[in-house]
């Protein structure tokens, strides 16, 4: 045990939530001083430059929405990589499987007989099986043949990628898209609805807080999260407990590569109406996810709030592109400046201060 | 009756300045597609806004890149918030997002670039150059000693395949067994795949080059073999000044110039834009033949050029040199007395596609899907 | 046919050369027990630094130390957040890909668009050097007492520590090291393979260099393999567009890295992983 002034630092095995929070809004403040030397560099004062953030995004009524329409994605995609990772599986390839539940609720929209009010509950589904399906190899391929899951989700990606363009330059392009890679557009029935005044596909968000407080009582409740947990944290244990890992893995990945999968059902049915190139479908949301269920620190309804961040995050970037006229990349800077610092940070959870002005004893207890 | 006369004066006096409340300055917004660091479409409208802000002194610009599909109204919105009255929306995906907020915005003014609906406040143009492709192919025809040309593409969409068509119509036009061998690397952007597809072409024996890419690498690797290629939207000379032959320039501020003095002067309103379509080619300034402004043919081949003879139905036996300045000079005339794309046209299949004595109209040229003969390699949606 | 076949292996050498730099690199860092997903934003910089100290000083070689020590300064960011402060190598790799990607892209505004005119030719000292390398780095890897001690790191830290090794002093020099040489990979796309700098110019060539890394079974000399067959896969998609549908072909070296994972792992002994590869590692804390 250590002393810092009349503090005493202890080590504590689970920090408390509010201490979670303390740390994690120091790292990204930290973060923010660290990007001002960004700022600095093109020539503009950072505190100015918040500001100016600050008033095109949270307040400016047209802007302020468009955070909630880019966390929609990444709260479903997030809520599935908290799963994933609880269960000590990296998936990397949310972005694929976003891509894949896309292309999956692509093909209900326009080729299905489905009638109108069906038609937007099977494309959702059908995104989800779209997701887990695409998640499906990489997870087999780690549990039957230890191949590593961070090279074979990443790669997924790519071959999702191409995918997309093959669909859209083939056998899928519209006959109405003018020569252009789109399918056709939607019928109505195929469409979200939108809070009004906004762009802001709701029922898609609705379905992420929903996904994420089912998720949070299901670990907290249910056999099987209880088998992810054990697993997550001591697969010895896991062993000895009788839990099968194939099976616990193989449904902790379904879930989390499915909630991807209706991450790419919001995109197209909420924004685009039609399945276009796959840099437009996905703004990079599966890699973002990544840090929403970092930070999240595997809660799930943690997830909520971090994605509404990340969103806050994408969102202040189309503020610099704009108001401070700076290159698209810095968005970039900062997602990895605040994660850098979010893990880095991350060792002083372990770690309390405890107000003990006069407290001598413990410090020499210790040594 | 005094205060009366007083107030109407007061009134008229303030009607007069109104006109010098119009001096002041007109705020354009960019909303563009790429980065504009690729040196290539969104460079070149980049490029066209800086000269349209020199040109016109009462013009302000501000610009946003990289802008997704998707978040085309919410970028419109920053930069109306930023005091935008004009905005220039450059990629056809940003159609729908422009209309939508054309609607929301009646009184302000939006143009498109590349596509084809218009509203009261909402005008489309485009700049294209087929036509310097089609130069470009008869010097390439007149270029490529294997009798193969590479060309390597981004997407299999109307406008490449346009452009390639165009091309070869052109190469064969000089050298009628020449053939032009296709390489698509499915991005705008991705120097790498364009620098490997050039070296799979140059594999095949090809050795003259175009290209559709967003980057200076395939000028870059065929002179690094010596090879002579063409230049792609941005002037490129000085990537290879000994190889590159010539290449198509574009000229976006003719257009931003022209649509923003008509603004400005008060002749382009909010509400008489539905009928302004720019459809802007050599004739109208905004193409431009060359890897240089202002240099049409690079003279370091203007004598090998000069030395290979071809007959024509119209203009007789000739250079490649003379006839490309000749096409350049037809096409380049107000009244357009040539046109690649005139027919008889068969496609590579022999399909017949443009009637004898017929141009193609514009809407034919944006949907344009068949392969001209002489093109060699996938075809992805070949009718 | 002959000839199709020197054209194509040619090609393969040349794209082969920075993926070989930056997966040697990445074998090092692995073995000594630290996976670094930040080789896409270590070879960016490189790339961006080594075009800028080139076009500045003249001297593309030049170009490339600056290019290795800004990999290497960024690996240091790596090694500290996963070394020093224990935290997860994949996040705070994946943070490293995104900080590069991005400080490259809003650094390097202004230098596109600008041909380098001394350009280093591409089969290069840089081609052959790597192949050297590939030799040296296997023989001090798997022939001397150093090669022992990084392994031993990778494996088994705390009976490495038991033997009087500094645990955390050999996982930097190594992660170090692999940045350096993907800034060396990065620096050779700008100097010598397409000699200018483009904002996103390595396109994914950093993640399958760690796909070769993983493939090449953490091995120098199978590195060349891994590398020289990516490298001609990555050629053949543009060769054998004539043949076969290009959308197909481009996702061919993406689809084969997952393949060829599959058909090379299994739990057979000697290709596994290094047993402590991922897992931070606290003195006295085992």
């Amino acid at each position: 045990m250590k002393r810092l002034g009349p503090f005493s630092v202890e080590r504590v095995l689970v920090p408390s939530g509010a201490w979670v929070l303390a740390i994690s809004l120091g790292a990204i403040a930290a973060a923010l001083v660290a990007a001002g030397v960004i700022f600095w560099a093109f020539g503009i004062n950072p505190l100015r430059a918040y500001a100016i953030i600050f008033a095109g995004t949270l307040a400016d009524r047209r802007a302020a929405p468009e955070i909630l329409r880019q966390a929609a994605p990444l709260l479903l995609a997030g809520v599935g990589l908290v799963l994933a990772f609880r269960a000590q599986f990296w998936n990397i390839g949310a972005e694929g499987q976003l891509l894949a539940g896309a292309v999956a609720s692509t093909g209900v929209a326009l080729f299905s007989p489905i009638p109108a009010p069906w038609l937007l509950p099977a494309m959702f589904v059908a995104g989800f099986l779209g997701g887990a399906l695409w998640g499906l190899l990489p997870t087999l391929l780690r549990l039957k043949l230890e191949v590593n899951e961070v090279v074979s989700t990443l790669m997924m990606n790519y071959v999702a990628l191409f995918s997309v363009e093959w669909l859209i330059h083939g056998p899928w392009k519209g006959k109405t898209a003018f020569g252009f890679a789109y399918t056709d557009t939607f019928p109505e029935a195929a469409r979200l609805a939108l809070i009004p005044g906004t762009r802001v596909h709701w029922p898609t968000l609705v379905l992420g807080i929903a996904l994420a407080g089912a998720l949070a009582f299901f670990l907290g409740r249910a056999r099987l999260g209880f088998e992810i947990r054990v697993l997550g944290e001591n697969p010895t244990a896991a062993r000895y407990a009788g839990i099968d890992p194939f099976r616990t893995i193989l449904l902790a990945m379904a879930f989390s590569a499915g909630a991807a999968g209706l991450a790419g059902v919001g995109e197209v049915a909420g924004i685009h109406h039609k399945l276009l190139a796959p840099g437009q479908v996905s703004l990079g949301y599966g890699y973002a996810a990544i840090i929403v269920a970092w930070l999240a620190r595997g809660n799930p309804l943690a997830a909520i709030l971090t994605a509404l961040f990340l969103g806050l995050i994408f969102s202040s970037g189309d503020v610099m592109k704009v108001s401070l006229q700076m290159p698209f990349r810095v968005t970039d800077v900062f997602n990895g400046l605040i994660l850098f610092f979010l893990i880095g940070s991350e060792r002083l959870l372990n770690y309390r201060l405890r107000w003990a002005p006069g407290d001598r004893a413990a410090e020499t207890a210790d040594a | 009756m005094r205060w009366l006369t007083f107030l109407v004066v007061l009134v008229l006096a303030g009607g007069l300045a109104v006109p010098g409340i119009a001096q002041q300055k007109l705020k354009a917004g960019f909303v563009y597609v790429g980065p504009i660091g690729d040196y290539g479409w969104t460079h070149a409208h980049d490029f066209a806004r800086k000269i349209a802000e020199k040109k016109l002194p009462w013009l302000e610009t501000i610009y946003v890149e990289k802008v997704p599909e998707g978040q085309t109204e919410s970028f419109i919105d920053k930069l109306i918030l930023q005091g935008a009255r004009v905005i220039f929306t450059t990629s056809f995906g940003f159609m729908d997002g422009t209309l939508a907020a054309a609607k929301r915005y009646p009184n302000h003014i939006f143009a498109h670039a590349s596509g084809f609906k218009r509203a009261p406040n909402v005008a489309t143009y485009m700049a294209d150059f087929y036509q310097v492709y089609y130069l470009n192919g008869l010097m390439a025809g007149a270029a490529t000693k294997s009798g193969k040309v590479g060309y390597v593409g981004a997407f299999p969409i109307p406008e490449v395949k346009r452009h390639m068509g165009a091309f070869a119509l052109g190469v064969r036009a000089v050298n009628p067994k020449a053939t032009v061998h296709v390489r698509w690397i499915y991005e705008w952007f991705n120097p790498t795949a364009a620098k490997e597809a050039t070296e799979a072409l140059i594999a095949e024996g090809a050795d003259v080059f175009a290209f559709t890419e967003d980057t200076p690498t395939v000028v870059q690797v065929a002179a690094k073999r010596g090879l002579p290629s063409f230049g792609h939207y941005s002037p490129m000379h000085k990537f290879a000044p000994k190889h590159m032959i010539s290449g198509q320039l574009v000229h976006w501020d003719k257009i931003y110039v022209d649509f923003l003095s008509k603004v400005y002067a008060g002749k382009y309103t909010a509400e008489n834009l539905a009928n302004v379509d720019y459809w802007w080619l050599l004739a109208e300034g905004a193409a431009e033949l060359g890897g240089e402004f202002g240099m049409p043919v690079n003279p370091e081949w203007k004598a090998r050029l000069q030395a290979v003879k071809v007959g024509t139905p119209d203009l007789g036996r000739l250079s490649v040199y003379d006839l490309v300045m000749k096409r350049l000079a037809q096409m380049s005339d107000p009244k357009v007395t040539f046109e690649p794309f005139t027919g008889p046209i068969k496609d590579r299949k022999g399909v017949l596609r443009v009637q004898s004595g017929k141009r193609m109209t514009v809407g034919e040229l944006n949907g344009m899907e068949w392969a001209a003969p002489g093109i060699v390699g996938p075809w992805p949606k070949e009718p | 046919m002959l000839e199709w076949i020197l054209t194509a292996i040619v090609r393969a050498l040349a794209v082969s050369t920075p993926l070989l730099w930056a997966s040697l690199g990445e074998i090092y860092a692995e073995r000594s027990g630290v996976i670094n997903l930040g080789v896409e934003g270590m070879m960016i910089l490189g790339a961006l630094f080594a075009f800028v100290v080139a076009q500045v000083t003249g001297y593309p070689v030049a170009g490339l130390l600056a290019a290795a020590a800004a990999g290497g300064l960024a690996a240091l960011l790596h090694a500290f957040v996963s070394i020093t402060l224990r935290a997860n190598q994949y996040v705070s790799g994946l943070a490293l890909t995104m900080l590069g990607l991005g400080l490259a892209g809003v650094l390097g505004r202004g230098w596109e668009g600008i041909p380098l005119l001394n350009a280093l030719p591409e089969i290069s000292g840089l081609t052959y050097l790597g192949l050297l390398l590939a030799v040296g780095l296997w023989l001090v890897l798997h022939h001397t007492r150093l090669g022992m001690v990084i392994r031993s790191t990778g494996e088994s830290p705390a009976a490495a520590e038991a033997l009087g090794v500094n645990v955390h002093l050999v996982r930097y020099l190594c992660v170090v090291f692999g940045g350096t040489m993907a800034g060396v990979a990065g620096g050779f796309l700008s100097v010598a393979y397409r000699p200018s700098w483009t904002e996103g110019m390595t396109a994914g060539l950093g993640w399958i260099a760690i796909a070769i890394t993983i493939f090449a079974g953490w091995d120098p000399l199978k590195a060349v393999g891994g590398a020289l067959f990516f490298g001609a896969l990555f050629h053949l998609s543009f060769r054998l567009q004539a043949w076969v549908p290009p959308e197909a072909l481009r996702m061919m070296p993406f689809a084969f890295t997952i393949l060829v994972l599959a058909a090379t792992s299994g739990r057979r002994r000697g290709r596994g992983a290094p047993e402590a590869l991922g897992l931070p590692y606290a003195a006295g804390e085992r």
